[in-house]
């Protein structure tokens, strides 16, 4: 019944104006449905059966796609009620809460999805690395990955002050007085950030605009070029694919053994060439079936979440009453934590040369070794360097987040230290 | 179609299923909420109470809506009356909680003032916890009954509300116990323990009480010697200190201050010299008739009048007309008013009538001097580690051991420096502080005079 009614659909005026090709049902549509469609696109016309198996990238980089575009949603209808102002921010968030239809699952979703967000785009640049993903001819794309890891990073803590909580208050006043160790420049730019020397309106609607204009459109061009290298570069990172010796966009010098549109043309190494072609797969409904599970995955994690647990607010943000610890988000108390021992290295040294090395790595780093194999054996050297870096920020981001009570004081996490009472 | 894709299908069932739930069960935790099984339960009782087919009408005419009180000079969304509906209902009067009828709410209506600007808790809230504001993250749950009084000061005078007795209560403990002896309220006061200006917004009823019976137990290391006073005085404290909110209120309601009251009236009264003619309580001229009982003999309408005009209304009155302005008049009116109602005979000493000693009693209690001194200079509050027996000395015998000018030179300068009984210890916390420039020529003579006037008549110094 509904088959049929689909079907005289498609064969309408309008429905044939919509679809170029339909559900495909033969291997050609399938190939056609791939290049034609404007959200299959981004994905070649077939995909090597590795792609396929979840042990490849466990999801991890889709994940955070899915994340990305489950938090545009629920921002923006949270932009419907969110006022960026003082006087109104923190009201907002009480009646998200109180009187706005599904307003205050619409807010747990953005935030659990946020914070989701920035682990598994950490946890994806890890499988990059961890899998060798980042060597030629994907250099570039590993740099774009760096540009997405801050952006993410960005757009949470720009939206973190959001809320106008305490929590929000006291995090951006933290995070923003560990750029201000920057030497020569970190006062300036803080006071950039700020629109002033201490969070306040101005700092708000700075904010504001960049995490819902700014940031997010950077984002979103970042994740587009992210994803056309992907394809560029040959699709997924695989032991024994042929690595392309140079840039070359001339098709007659490529030895075309087979060809599924154009598009496939426009680059040496494209996946269809110098394969057995009995490796590949349809992405369509191969890849995208598969996608979509992920997605439904996602969504119902987010959902769960969301459920069950309420996003954090506070008292209304106030300035003379500062919580003790005052803490950053959690992302980035490993920092904090570093610059309560000093405040050069932990605000400036330590993470100045993290993202240099992130970015420089693909260029140091570049014999063709271990490419799409876990933790190959060749790259000793390389993954206990990385395991170690990874090691420290996640036992100091652990220390910051629960052994640090009162005055920046050791505690134990079920053993709370009460701050002192001021009189 | 490939095989491998077939085990995809029950993924797909079990996560379409999965989520669909979840949807279903957001959805249905949105819906669900507590005030509105309150409003079905209200209209239910409406319906029963219904008598005429025309109520009856009207109640099921009610509509299920999220009732907020919006008053945008308080800052305020108050959503209370979306439970507790009956509010402006005389017939509820005595049902229970959340439909119960709120009496004396003429001179404050709802849309003027709504509910927490009083009564506190979290308006914006809609379920039962967070308005009441028994929750965490919210500093300022709902005001025990006990100290809704405490809430009239926000705009009122203490002094000038006869509706609110534990707050005027509160506030002669407050002076009699000489807190602003070491604590600043105001601008004005000591500087040995903290100001109270928001002292109110920041501590619970519960703190303030175990404060005041014993401050160093919610305070550590705490200087101030424990308040002596009945349960029934430190809890009139607690409720006139809980109203030191320190709240920025807009003009309309903080001009409730300036409306001129009793205390304004008694000003005047003094200072227009009234008691050379009038008497009260007794005391001053008789040239005019006593005035205990004037706002028995006449209505508001009169005294006002009179105030105006005096030979208006009163034909053959010697009373000259002061061209009062109407504040005055009403300031005044109202304080002849209190007269019958106080019957209260320290509210109607003024300045001209008492002696040298009588005012610099008061000037002693003006400036909280009992807060170290004790009543009446007895001493006895203590003070760790101070050569004078770990106490503050009392002011008995000052007579025996200072001159006058003496005396008034250590008024104004103060003593910084406690001697130590034991040097090793950490030196005493209470000491005393200069009063130059904050206390008056004349109030630092009539203190002195009050201060030599204390050592008992035919007792000798014994130490």
């Amino acid at each position: 019944m509904l088959n049929r009614l689909w079907k005289t659909f498609r064969s309408s005026q309008v429905g044939r104006s919509i679809f170029r090709v339909g559900l495909p049902e033969s291997n050609l549509e399938r190939a056609q449905v791939a290049v034609s469609s404007f959200f299959l696109h981004f994905q070649p016309a077939k995909v090597h059966r590795r792609s396929l198996k979840f042990r490849t990238t466990l999801g991890l980089g889709l994940i955070s796609l899915y994340l990305f575009l489950i938090l545009i949603a629920t921002g923006v209808l949270l932009m419907f009620y969110y006022v960026p102002a003082t006087d109104y921010a923190y009201q907002n968030m009480k009646d998200l809460e109180f009187v706005v239809t599904a307003g205050q699952v619409l807010r747990n979703m953005h935030r659990w999805a946020a914070h989701l967000m920035v682990l598994f785009v950490a946890l994806h640049m890890c499988r990059a690395f961890y899998t060798a993903a980042y060597k030629p001819p994907r250099q570039f794309n590993w740099v774009i990955g760096v540009g997405l890891f801050l952006m993410t990073l960005a757009l949470s803590f720009t939206g973190y002050l959001l809320p106008w909580d305490q929590l929000a208050f006291w995090a951006i006043t933290v995070g923003t007085s560990i750029a201000g160790y920057a030497p020569l420049i970190g006062q300036k730019l803080k006071f950039l950030f700020l629109g002033g020397h201490v969070v306040g309106e101005s700092a708000l609607i700075r904010f504001y605009v960049l995490h819902v204009i700014v940031l997010p459109l950077v984002a979103i061009m970042l994740i587009a070029v992210h994803l056309w290298r992907v394809r560029k570069d040959g699709g997924l990172a695989r032991p024994g694919a042929a690595q392309p010796a140079q840039e070359d966009f001339a098709p007659a010098q490529v030895p075309v053994t087979k060809t599924y549109g154009l598009m496939e043309l426009a680059r040496g190494a494209t996946p269809a060439v110098g394969v057995n072609p009995d490796e590949e797969v349809f992405t369509w409904p191969n890849l995208v079936f598969r996608e979509i599970l992920l997605f439904m995955a996602t969504l119902a994690v987010v959902l769960v979440l969301a459920i069950f647990w309420n996003a954090p607010l506070e008292q209304i943000a106030n300035p003379v009453h500062p919580p003790n610890p005052a803490k950053a988000p959690w992302y980035f108390l490993g920092l904090q934590e570093l610059v309560a021992y000093s405040a050069f290295w932990g605000g400036v040294v330590v993470p100045g040369l993290l993202v240099t090395a992130l970015i420089a790595l693909p260029y140091i780093d570049r014999k063709p070794r271990g490419i799409g194999i876990w933790f190959a054996k060749e790259r000793k050297v390389a993954i206990t360097l990385f395991s170690v870096c990874l090691g420290a920020a996640v036992v100091l981001t652990v220390i910051g987040t629960a052994f640090r009570g009162p005055n920046w004081s050791f505690q134990l996490p079920w053993k709370p230290v009460a701050a002192a009472v001021e009189h | 179609m490939d095989s491998s894709l077939r085990k995809l299908y029950p993924w797909f069932t079990f996560l379409g299923l999965l989520i669909g739930g979840l949807v279903l069960a957001a959805f249905y935790k949105d819906q669900h909420r507590e005030w509105k099984d309150w409003q079905h339960q209200y209209f239910k009782d409406e319906i029963a109470r219904a008598a005429t087919p025309e109520q009856r009408a009207d109640a099921a005419r009610l509509t299920l809506d999220v009732r907020q009180i919006v008053v945008p000079e308080l800052d305020r969304v108050d959503r209370c009356t979306s439970c507790h509906l009956a509010m402006e209902d005389p017939s509820y009067a005595g049902y229970p909680q959340p439909l119960a009828y709120h009496p004396n709410h003429d001179r404050h209506p709802f849309n003027k003032f709504g509910c927490t600007i009083c009564h506190q808790g979290q308006g914006r809230a809609t379920t039962r916890d967070a308005a009441h504001g028994y929750v965490e993250h919210w500093d300022h749950p709902m005001l025990d009954m006990n100290y809704i009084q405490s809430a009239c000061a926000k705009c009122h005078l203490p002094s000038d509300l006869p509706g609110a007795p534990l707050l005027a209560r509160g506030r002669t403990v407050f002076e009699d116990s000489g807190c602003i002896g070491c604590h600043k309220l105001n601008g004005s006061g000591g500087v040995i323990g903290p100001e109270l200006d928001k002292v109110g917004a920041n501590r619970s009823p519960e703190w303030l009480l175990k404060h005041f019976k014993n401050p160093a137990l919610v305070t550590p290391g705490s200087a101030m010697p424990p308040i002596k006073a009945t349960d029934a005085d430190l809890n009139a404290l607690t409720l006139y200190v809980l109203s030191f909110t320190g709240e920025p209120l807009s003009a309309y309601y903080v001009s409730m201050k300036t409306i001129p009251g009793p205390q304004a009236g008694r000003r005047l009264f003094a200072e227009k010299g009234c008691i050379g003619c009038h008497s009260v309580g007794g005391k001053g001229g008789t040239v005019g008739p006593a005035l205990d009982e004037a706002a028995k003999r006449h209505d508001v309408q009169w005294i006002s009048a009179h105030f105006r005009n005096p030979v208006a209304v009163s034909p053959g009155s010697v009373m000259p007309q002061y061209n009062f302005n109407e504040q005055e008049i009403r300031a005044l009116t109202e304080f002849l008013l209190s007269l019958t109602e106080t019957n209260f005979v320290g509210f109607m000493r003024v300045p001209a009538l008492m002696t040298a000693v009588e005012r610099g009693k008061a000037t002693y209690r003006k400036y909280g001097c009992a807060g170290c001194h004790g009543p009446d200079g007895q001493g006895g509050v203590p003070n760790p580690n101070a050569k004078t027996a770990q106490q503050v000395p009392g002011l008995k015998f000052v007579s025996e051991g200072y001159t006058r000018d003496e005396l008034k030179k250590r008024i104004l300068d103060g003593q910084r420096e406690i001697p130590s009984m034991d040097a090793k210890r950490p030196p005493a916390p209470l000491y005393m502080p200069p009063w130059r420039g904050k206390i008056a020529e004349g109030e630092l003579s009539d203190l002195t005079d009050y201060l030599m006037s204390l050592t008992p008549k035919g007792e000798k110094v014994d130490f």
